[in-house]
């Protein structure tokens, strides 16, 4: 009886103890030890987590088949299964690293992105507004960027020996057309657009993906804004002008409008201008956005629509004195309208499927007097795009896109009563594929092909990338594209049928973000081919064809700190092209005026908080521009001086709504000259006259007042600037 | 027979007694919960993570797990020690389970305000460059949550947190901040802790109104 009791009893301990241990190490493939890794059972409440050795010990009541589930972030999750019979179990499991995009490997060659959220930016949103020198201009800010040469008459960007039309703008994925404001030759321009409509830019001096064309030299795709934070209004009171932007934000939707009037006559009156003005430009503009979002994101089926609509106008009239003449030269009146609307949406549709696109249309129109002609010009360029992407797994996706454009544009004499105009229908495929290896290599290979009903011609361009990783958080990429673009519509119009120019890219580039220090190196090869070359005058070409070639390499350097010196945020740039070129009317191989050889910027922004301001200062330079002096034998034989800009800013924030903007171009007063002109005729010696194509003023002194007003009174109003 | 009638009745009350006891997952939880509290190394707040993701996967239908799943990596996300990118890594994670949380109980005060924490800490990470760009966001998702029950302590206790941060950064007043710390003291301290525990409902955060409310002395 007693035996059988104790045996009882034991029993039921035994019973009451039936736990099964299991035990054993998780690491990665290469035997490294992964700590806090959640191993359970599945379908119990039976788990444990790994040892800072990777090791693990768990007991558990199951019996039978059961389900181990092996967890971790970074890696690919495994599920093992195990006879459990009341033995321990030893298990050495080693798991597969998981892709991760966060800290995955970029392909940096040719890239430079501004965002919030992304690892491998160089700027941020906001530094656009805050570079000293940049006046709210999104380009003149990228220009302090690796790869870009100022052109001070110009004001676009310029791009590695390429000239500004080799730049492609996009807006949510569509193209812009006429994205700089019209303007009169020598008289810089600006981009059209506020730089606080976006959230960020992707902006590429070369080897962009299958997804960009039409541009043999650079891409600058610009994202707006997702959805506003709340309701506000924004007053900005400028010495140049004023506007009033108003937000509505409800839900899931959001409305936004604003208008702006600017006039430099005021201005003009009070500070000393080497332009001979009969009027001042003076603008106005205005937008409307809209944005709605659906779905959640958690069930990830999700999306987004955004429309937006911009409309604006400005005129102006300057005198433009003739080289060897003593008059007040040509009088050039411009008058411009300019819209442009674009919706596009993004939708997510589950499954790994990611569907984008959209369709805008730009319209510009420029009524031009020069001296007693007039000149109109309507140039119109529709774009629609349609984007597939999928995601077979985290390592590897295939992007699908369609394309179309419809491109017209027309001039008109009309004291000779002559128009002259084109259509052209352009089509174009393009698909890519991202594999990654693992979390340090990645390799992207895309194909676009296109087709131009006006040149009849057929065109296929392959793209190619890839980057690698270091031990030490820096990358390398390599990346080799070809890019086709047709000539710009100014000489199309002379003949319509004429096919692509073509470039070809090879970029090597190293690129490190560390702890607040960013470092970027980049060596590059282009090739130019098929370029448009002509007799005679621009305005008056003869002979127009495809003879020209050219090539442009270089290295360039850009290193961001934000660390070294306390509340200071710095960086610096160099770049070295050297190009050659022969096109448009030029006879042999020369160095354009928009390719200086050496380039440099340095900027700076100290914050000091007693003062509640931002201190901002930027210099640029460059080693000159080439001209051509006819009275010398050859051409481009000459170089101007070195261009110097050295600009001071002051953002003032009394309160944390209200924002007074104080900035200073050329601070120095140093005379930058971009070139020279020369009389079209020799005079009575035989030399020809000529004279320096300098700045309009000695500097530009620009004030602002930005105040935001929102409702939500206990909420703090940061603005956006 | 009496004493066998007294035993049925004995018996029957522990049975009662057992069946109105805590389930298999509250059991669980309250033993996680009160963990999670005591967490004070990257060691034990991962172990917590993962327990609440093992509770997470039995409960598909509670928000509870997720949500505190989401506070143990949240808490990970602001250890001094992490590098950025693993902080963003933890963030991530935790933003996706407090994004998770919110899909199973809609309008949710807590989880609004552990969606502001989340991004508070992503802030934190890198302060210099996040800054301006998302301390909007943080402070409209804690004023959100504050709408949705104004008597939040948690959410009362990171708005003052926040306005602190940035009242000094601008040089302002801390009134506003201090007055929200207060209010959050307040609230802490007139709460039945017990019975809030045994709903499995957060009770986190006094200490951090404490601190904000020493602070402000």
């Amino acid at each position: 009886m007693k035996i059988l009791l104790t045996g009882l009893l034991l029993l039921l301990t035994y019973n009451c103890i039936a736990q099964t241990s299991i035990h054993g190490r998780v690491t990665d493939q290469k035997g490294n030890a992964i700590p806090g890794v959640n191993i359970y059972l599945k379908g119990t409440y039976d788990g444990t987590s790994s040892d800072p050795d990777g090791t693990f010990t768990m007991e558990t009541g199951e019996s039978g088949t059961q389900t181990l589930t092996v967890q971790a972030i970074g890696f690919r999750s495994r599920e093992i299964t195990l006879e459990i019979k009341g033995q321990p179990v030893t298990l050495n499991i080693a798991l597969d690293e998981a892709i991760n995009q966060l800290n995955a490997v970029t392909i940096s060659a040719g890239a430079m992105e501004a965002g919030d959220e992304k690892k491998s930016v160089v700027l941020k949103p906001l530094d656009i507004v805050t570079t000293s020198g940049a006046m709210g201009n999104i380009t003149a800010a990228l220009l302090t960027l690796p790869g870009t040469s100022t052109v001070g008459n110009d004001g676009r960007l310029f791009v590695r020996g390429g000239d500004a039309s080799e730049t492609a703008i996009y807006i949510d994925g569509l193209q812009v057309g006429n994205a700089f404001g019209s303007t009169t030759s020598n008289v810089p321009t600006r981009n059209r657009f506020s730089a606080n409509l976006f959230k960020g830019s992707f902006f590429s001096t070369g080897g962009y993906s299958a997804e960009y064309g039409q541009a043999l030299s650079s891409a600058l795709a610009l994202n707006t804004l997702d959805l506003p934070l709340r309701n506000q209004g924004d007053v900005s009171i400028m010495s140049l002008g004023g506007g009033y932007t108003q937000t509505l934000v409800r839900n899931d939707r959001a409305l936004t409008a604003s208008a702006n009037y600017y006039n430099l006559a005021p201005y003009q009156s009070l500070v000393k201008q080497n332009f001979d003005w009969e009027k001042a430009p003076s603008s106005w503009d205005s937008e409307v956005s809209l944005r709605q979002k659906w779905g959640n994101a958690v069930t990830g089926k999700a999306g987004f629509i955004k429309a937006y609509f911009h409309t604006e106008g400005s005129n102006m009239a300057i005198w433009q004195k003739i080289p060897g003449n003593d008059g007040r030269g040509d009088r050039v009146k411009l008058n411009n309208h300019y819209n442009y609307g674009n919706v596009s949406f993004r939708h997510s549709g589950g499954k790994g499927w990611l569907f984008y696109g959209g369709a805008a249309l730009s319209d510009n129109r420029d009524a031009i007097q020069f001296n007693t002609d007039d000149i109109k010009q309507v140039n119109r360029i529709f774009h629609a795009k349609i984007v597939a992407v999928r995601d077979f797994s985290s390592q590897f996706s295939v992007k699908n896109g369609l394309e179309y454009y419809a491109k017209s544009y027309s001039e008109t004499l009309s004291n000779q009563n002559q128009t002259r105009q084109f259509y052209d229908n352009l089509f174009n495929h393009f698909v890519e594929a991202t594999y990654y290896f693992s979390n340090r290599l990645i390799i992207v290979g895309g194909l676009r092909s296109g087709h131009g009903t006006l040149a009849k011609q057929t065109w296929l361009t392959p793209r190619f990338s890839v980057a690698y990783k270091l031990n030490n958080q820096g990358q390398f990429s390599f990346a080799a594209g070809k890019f086709k673009q047709l000539a710009e519509e100014k000489l199309r119009i002379y003949q319509t049928d004429l096919k692509n120019s073509a470039a070809t890219h090879y970029i090597l580039n190293y690129f490190i973000v560390n702890n607040n220090r960013t470092f970027r190196a980049e060596a590059f090869y282009k090739n130019y081919d098929k370029l448009f070359t002509f007799k005679g005058l621009a305005s008056t070409p003869k002979n127009i064809a495809l003879n020209g070639s050219g090539y442009a390499k270089g290295v360039d350097f850009f290193l961001r700190d934000k660390k070294t010196v306390k509340d200071t945020d710095f960086w610096i740039t160099y770049s070295f092209v050297d190009s050659k070129r022969k096109f448009a009317a030029y006879e042999t191989k020369v160095q354009p005026a928009f390719a200086p050889k050496h380039n440099g910027s340095v900027v700076v922004k100290h914050f000091v908080t007693a003062m509640k301001s931002l201190l901002g200062t930027s210099w640029s330079w460059n080693s000159g521009y080439t001209y051509n002096d006819p009275n010398l034998p050859g051409e481009m034989q000459r170089k101007t001086k070195a261009y110097s800009d050295l600009s001071l800013s002051i953002s003032y924030l009394p309160k944390p709504n209200v924002i007074l903007h104080v900035a200073c171009s050329n601070v120095l007063g140093r005379q930058n000259v971009f070139g020279y002109q020369y009389a079209s005729q020799p005079d009575e010696e035989g030399s020809y006259a000529g004279k320096p194509v300098g700045q309009g003023a000695k500097r530009f002194l620009f004030a602002g007042l930005f105040i935001t007003l929102s409702k939500d009174k206990k909420a703090n109003q940061l603005n956006n600037l | 027979m009496k004493k066998l009638a007294q035993i049925a009745i004995a018996i029957f009350f522990t049975f009662l007694s057992a069946s109105a006891q805590d389930s298999p997952y509250q059991k669980a939880m309250k033993k996680e919960i009160a963990k999670l509290i005591e967490s004070d190394s990257l060691s034990a707040l991962q172990q917590s993570a993962n327990a609440f993701g093992r509770i997470a996967e039995l409960n598909p239908n509670e928000w509870q797990p997720a949500y505190y799943q989401s506070l143990a990596y949240t808490f990970q996300g602001l250890d001094k020690s992490l590098s950025i990118d693993k902080k963003d890594e933890v963030l991530a994670k935790a933003d996706k389970l407090a994004q998770k949380a919110d899909a199973l109980s809609k309008n949710n005060a807590e989880i609004v305000a552990l969606q502001g924490f989340v991004l508070m800490a992503k802030l934190n990470a890198d302060a210099a460059s996040r800054g301006q760009s998302l301390s909007g966001p943080v402070l409209q998702t804690f004023g959100k949550a504050r709408a949705m029950d104004p008597k939040n302590p948690r959410a009362l206790a990171l708005t003052a947190q926040m306005e602190y941060g940035m009242a000094r950064f601008f040089g302002s007043g801390t009134e506003k901040a201090c007055g929200y710390a207060k209010e959050s003291l307040a609230i802490f301290a007139s709460q039945d802790e017990q019975a809030l525990k045994a709903a499995l409902s957060p009770t986190w955060g006094k200490a951090l109104a404490e601190k904000m409310a020493k602070t402000c002395q």
